[in-house]
Parts: C-alpha cells; sequence; structure tokens
C-alpha cells in the first residue's frame, strides 16, 4: 500500500515524517549559529566527476529547437560546491537531493536520497569529525531535550562527545588480524598497483577463507574483508565510531597523507552500525586530481559503465586554487532512520519507490 | 551442484557456504561508501540451525544446492522429528524440528506440505502463506474491553496460541501465518 495511503489511515504514522522537519530545521540552525552559507547548486548536469563505483542517470535537454545535450542527475553536490569554494563562498552546506542509479534492495539506499554536504575552508578531516560529534548532539538536543543517548534497534548509543575514534590501520589489526604492511608495499610508487600489490592482499583473503576471483581489484578483496570483519563493530559498542585514515585505493576525493602516502586522510561515522557520514580533508592538487580522474575513467570502461562527460570545469577549479578545506557528506534519511527507529529507509520516505 | 552467481540470489534457495549447506534467508545490496557493490546475507545452517551473516562480492560464484520440491503430507510429529510421506510412493522423509523452527507449531496432520529434498535428505520446506486452523479453545471475548486492544489469546488444534479478535468462539476455523505466527482472518464459524 502506498504510504499516503497508509498515513490517511493512520495518522499516528506522521510523527516519524514530521521527525525529518525537525531534524532538518535543527541543522540549518546549527549551521546558521556558525555563520554557514547555504547554497543551492544543480541536480541536472552535463558533466561529472567520474567515480567508478557509482551508477548516474543520464536524460538529455532539448532546446527549443529540438536540439539534444547529454544530462545527467548528480550523485552528489560536491563539484559545484568546490567550484564555489574555489569562488571565496567560504564555509557553507547545502541540503539536497542526489541519484544513484542501480541503488535498489537495500534497506539502507534509495535511487533519490537527500544529502547534508558542508565544508570548512583552512580546515582539515579533524576540525568536521568535531562538526559531527557537535551536530549530532545538537539534533538529539532539539529533538528530544535533555537527552545525550538514542536507542537505535535495541542498541543504546551515548552521542556526547568524544566518540570513540579509530584508524584503518588500528580496526584492521584489531577487527580483522591483518597489519596493514601485510598488504600493501610501503614505497612512494606513482601507481596505486605498486603500493596495494593484488597478490598480497588476495593471499591474506584466501587465508581466511574468501574467494578470489582473477578479475578482483584491491578495494573490493579489501571491502569485502571491512565489510565482514570490521563493519559489524562500528558504533556498536555505546558511542558513535568515526574511522579515519582509509587506503588510497578507497581514497574518492580525499588528500593523501603527508607522512604515508599509502593513506588518505578520509573518514566516515558509524552510529548503531549505520554508517551516517563520509568526510575528509579534500584533495586540492590539480594533478593528483587530474590522475584520478583518469584512472577512475578507465575502471569504469572496463566496468561498462554509462559513459559520462568528466568534468573538465572542476579540473580547472582546482588549477586556479582549491582552497585548504575539509568537508563531509551526511545522508539525511539515514539520521532520519536513527532518530525515528526506523529498520528500513522506505519506512521514513514518504514515497519510496518500492512501495510504489 | 551448481555454480551460480549473487545475482541469483533468492531467499529460500540452498547454498554452500565454508562446506557446508545454508538457506538463505534474507539477502540485501549494500556499498561501502564509494566502493564496489556487495550483497549482504543471512544464511541459516541446515546441519547447524546456526544463522550466520556474509557479505559476498557482487558477482561472486556461490555453489548452489539443488532441491528437488516435493509435495508429502504430514504424518506425524515424533519428539524432535516430523514424518512426512510421499502419497504415491508411500516413501517416508523425516525432517529434524530444528530446520523448520516455528512453523511446525503450525502443521496439521494430513495436509500436503512442499519439502525441499537434497539426495534423499529433507533439507527444509516452503513456509505456507497461511495455514488454516480449528479454535480448539476460547474464553468467551467480553464486548467493550479495550485494555486488551480488542483482543484476546485462544488456542488452535495444534497446540498453538495465537492472538485473535474478540468475536473468534471455539469451533471456528481461523487463517493463521505460520512465519509470524499472526491471525489473519476468520475462515469459518460454528
Amino acid at each position: 500500500m502506498q504510504t499516503w495511503k497508509r498515513l490517511k489511515n493512520d495518522p499516528k504514522l506522521w510523527q516519524s515524517f514530521f521527525l525529518r522537519e525537525k531534524i532538518i530545521k535543527a541543522i540549518r540552525d546549527f549551521f546558521y549559529q556558525e555563520n554557514f552559507h547555504e547554497v543551492e547548486t544543480p541536480l541536472l548536469t552535463p558533466r561529472l566527476i567520474p567515480e567508478s563505483y557509482l551508477n548516474v542517470f543520464k536524460t538529455y535537454l532539448s532546446d527549443r529547437a529540438g536540439n539534444k545535450t547529454r544530462m545527467f542527475l548528480t550523485t552528489s553536490p560536491e563539484a559545484s560546491i568546490k567550484k564555489l569554494l574555489v569562488a571565496g563562498i567560504g564555509d557553507c552546506f547545502e541540503i539536497t537531493k542526489s541519484f544513484r542509479n542501480r541503488e535498489t534492495g537495500s534497506a539502507t539506499h534509495h535511487p533519490e536520497f537527500t544529502i547534508l554536504e558542508w565544508y570548512r575552508v583552512n580546515a582539515n578531516y579533524k576540525d568536521i569529525m568535531k562538526d559531527c560529534e557537535e551536530l549530532m548532539l545538537y539534533i538529539l538536543k532539539r529533538i528530544k531535550e535533555a537527552q545525550r543517548t538514542l536507542t537505535y534497534q535495541n542498541i543504546k548509543i551515548d552521542l556526547s562527545p568524544p566518540w570513540e575514534k579509530i584508524s584503518m590501520f588500528e580496526a584492521l589489526e584489531k577487527y580483522a588480524g591483518i597489519d596493514f604492511n601485510q598488504i600493501t608495499q610501503n614505497i612512494r610508487g606513482n601507481d596505486n598497483s605498486e603500493m596495494f600489490p593484488l597478490d598480497k592482499i588476495a593471499k591474506v583473503a584466501r587465508k581466511k577463507g574468501y574467494e578470489v576471483a582473477k578479475n578482483n581489484s584491491w578495494e573490493e578483496i579489501f571491502n569485502q574483508i571491512f565489510l565482514n570483519e570490521i563493519e559489524p563493530h562500528l558504533g556498536t559498542d555505546g558511542k558513535p565510531t568515526i574511522i579515519y585514515d582509509y587506503p588510497k585505493p578507497l581514497a574518492a576525493l580525499a588528500k593523501t597523507k603527508k607522512d604515508d602516502p599509502r593513506l588518505v586522510e578520509r573518514f566516515e561515522f558509524y552510529i548503531a552500525g549505520l554508517e551516517s557520514g563520509d568526510g575528509c580533508s579534500e584533495l586540492t592538487d590539480y594533478y593528483e586530481q587530474k590522475k584520478r580522474f583518469k584512472s577512475e575513467l578507465s575502471l569504469m570502461k572496463d566496468k561498462n559503465k554509462t559513459e559520462v562527460f568528466p568534468d573538465e570545469d572542476f579540473l580547472e577549479a582546482l588549477k586556479i586554487g582549491l582552497p585548504n578545506c575539509a568537508g563531509v557528506a551526511v545522508g539525511i534519511d539515514r539520521l532520519v532512520m536513527l532518530f525515528a527507529d526506523a529498520s528500513s529507509i522506505e519506512d521514513i520516505l514518504l514515497f519510496p519507490l518500492a512501495a510504489n | 551442484m551448481a555454480k551460480i552467481t549473487t545475482s541469483d540470489f533468492q531467499k529460500g534457495i540452498f547454498i554452500e557456504f565454508r562446506g557446508q549447506p545454508h538457506q538463505i534467508v534474507e539477502f540485501q545490496f549494500v556499498n561501502p561508501g564509494k566502493g564496489s557493490a556487495f550483497v549482504r546475507t543471512k544464511l541459516k545452517g541446515v546441519k547447524s540451525d546456526k544463522v550466520l551473516e556474509f557479505t559476498y562480492k557482487s558477482g561472486e560464484t556461490v555453489e548452489e544446492i539443488p532441491v528437488n520440491v516435493r509435495e508429502m503430507q504430514f504424518l506425524y510429529k515424533a519428539e524432535n522429528k516430523l514424518v512426512f510421506m510421499d502419497k504415491e510412493s508411500y516413501e517416508q522423509i523425516t525432517i529434524d524440528k530444528s530446520l523448520i523452527g516455528n512453523l511446525s507449531h503450525f502443521l496439521k496432520e494430513g495436509e500436503i506440505y512442499q519439502i525441499f529434498v537434497h539426495e534423499g535428505e529433507a533439507l527444509g520446506m516452503r513456509s505456507p502463506k497461511k495455514v488454516k486452523l480449528l479454535v480448539t479453545e476460547a474464553e468467551e471475548g467480553v464486548k467493550g474491553n479495550t485494555v486488551t486492544g480488542g483482543r484476546k489469546t485462544v488456542i488452535l488444534e495444534t497446540g498453538v496460541v495465537v492472538s485473535v479478535p474478540l468475536f473468534i468462539k471455539k469451533g471456528d476455523i481461523v487463517a493463521v501465518d505460520p512465519e509470524s505466527g499472526e491471525y489473519q482472518e476468520r475462515v469459518s464459524q460454528t
């Protein structure tokens, strides 16, 4: 039954939807108090930052004469916001919709979803981690007044800072019994394949009982170990967990660590086992970004992904100069799930695709 | 044994995991932040009856344990086993109660059910969407009793206790969802 029909039959159900309003209002107030500007960037774009792991929605724009231009729906507002950062907007945030094709059949994904991104200039990922701690507690206090704990699916989490912080290196050791040096080569290689030899991680994975096929990448094998052995421990032990310093194959748009070229300054935070945010010290190096564009595009070709036109405008902005900054993307639907104690994203959407 | 991939996964099929037969209870797609696609499954051990979670890489190959779905009549329950019979061959097969869990409380003797058989061994059975059972014991429902939310408990012919609306009486036949144990509707009344 469509959600709107269920709401008509049982008005009590409106409560979890009204929670979304309260959360978004709290988020806006938090950032206004911090003197951030709120921006609004396009959902329809002719060019995207190539990301081989994402699947895109494509469409066509017709002009009055009927001439067509290929367009895409954005998978995140990041590219546009970074151009604004280059233009000098300063600290800013955006609450908007993003689109990721093929993300069906999951209790925590929806192809059209609501995303919050915020960026601080002259800051690094540690400053953003602090924002995450403060923002979540602020939202909770606005919804439940004097409370500091939230209960999600019978897991009680105390949101007060400081949260548990663990590096990927430590987590690998602690939960998977793997030494990062066993699966990497600590050399200043120009190529990911030198620092991340496939045979090294395949050996460790096979020993643990995982199957490794010829076409599996270092990232895939790593993530399988991460999802099975590390993730279940994150944010489930009384406090949220921030896991930081990711291996380069999982870099996205994060800055490489100065003292270890195998790692990037990226973090994610988990609350009651739900991955709620993904942030980093932003990559500002034009040459490095250009290299990553190239390798992503080639990976996309290998995987037969929809051809996207790379955002050259974004590269130009980086060339002109992105100020040192850090940012994060938070799933607003995930936050609503947490505060409404909903086990599925469909329970907190007014028009979830599956139900309709 | 046949090799399948994660895109062939269906709830209820049997696969080999770490050398042991398991049934896929649930599965869903997961993406680590900006990473490849994976399939998180909940697997129930056929021999161990333990439920575990395992995340496969999307496209990973797995051995499927092909099962024959056989229509068999439920004869009787004996200790921890349920005995079924093929009405045509008179062949009997037993299923361990642990393989079907709560479902055993809703099975009616003489009824036909679908049993999953692999190499002569029963691995499980298909849960019917609803079962129709006789109410053997029921108290008179007091009208206006809203303390219990307009519900009362009754006992069905298999001995199971179910929560039903107040108008259900002894002798009625009710339909119940065996997976949740919840009352669905009254099928006939005395």
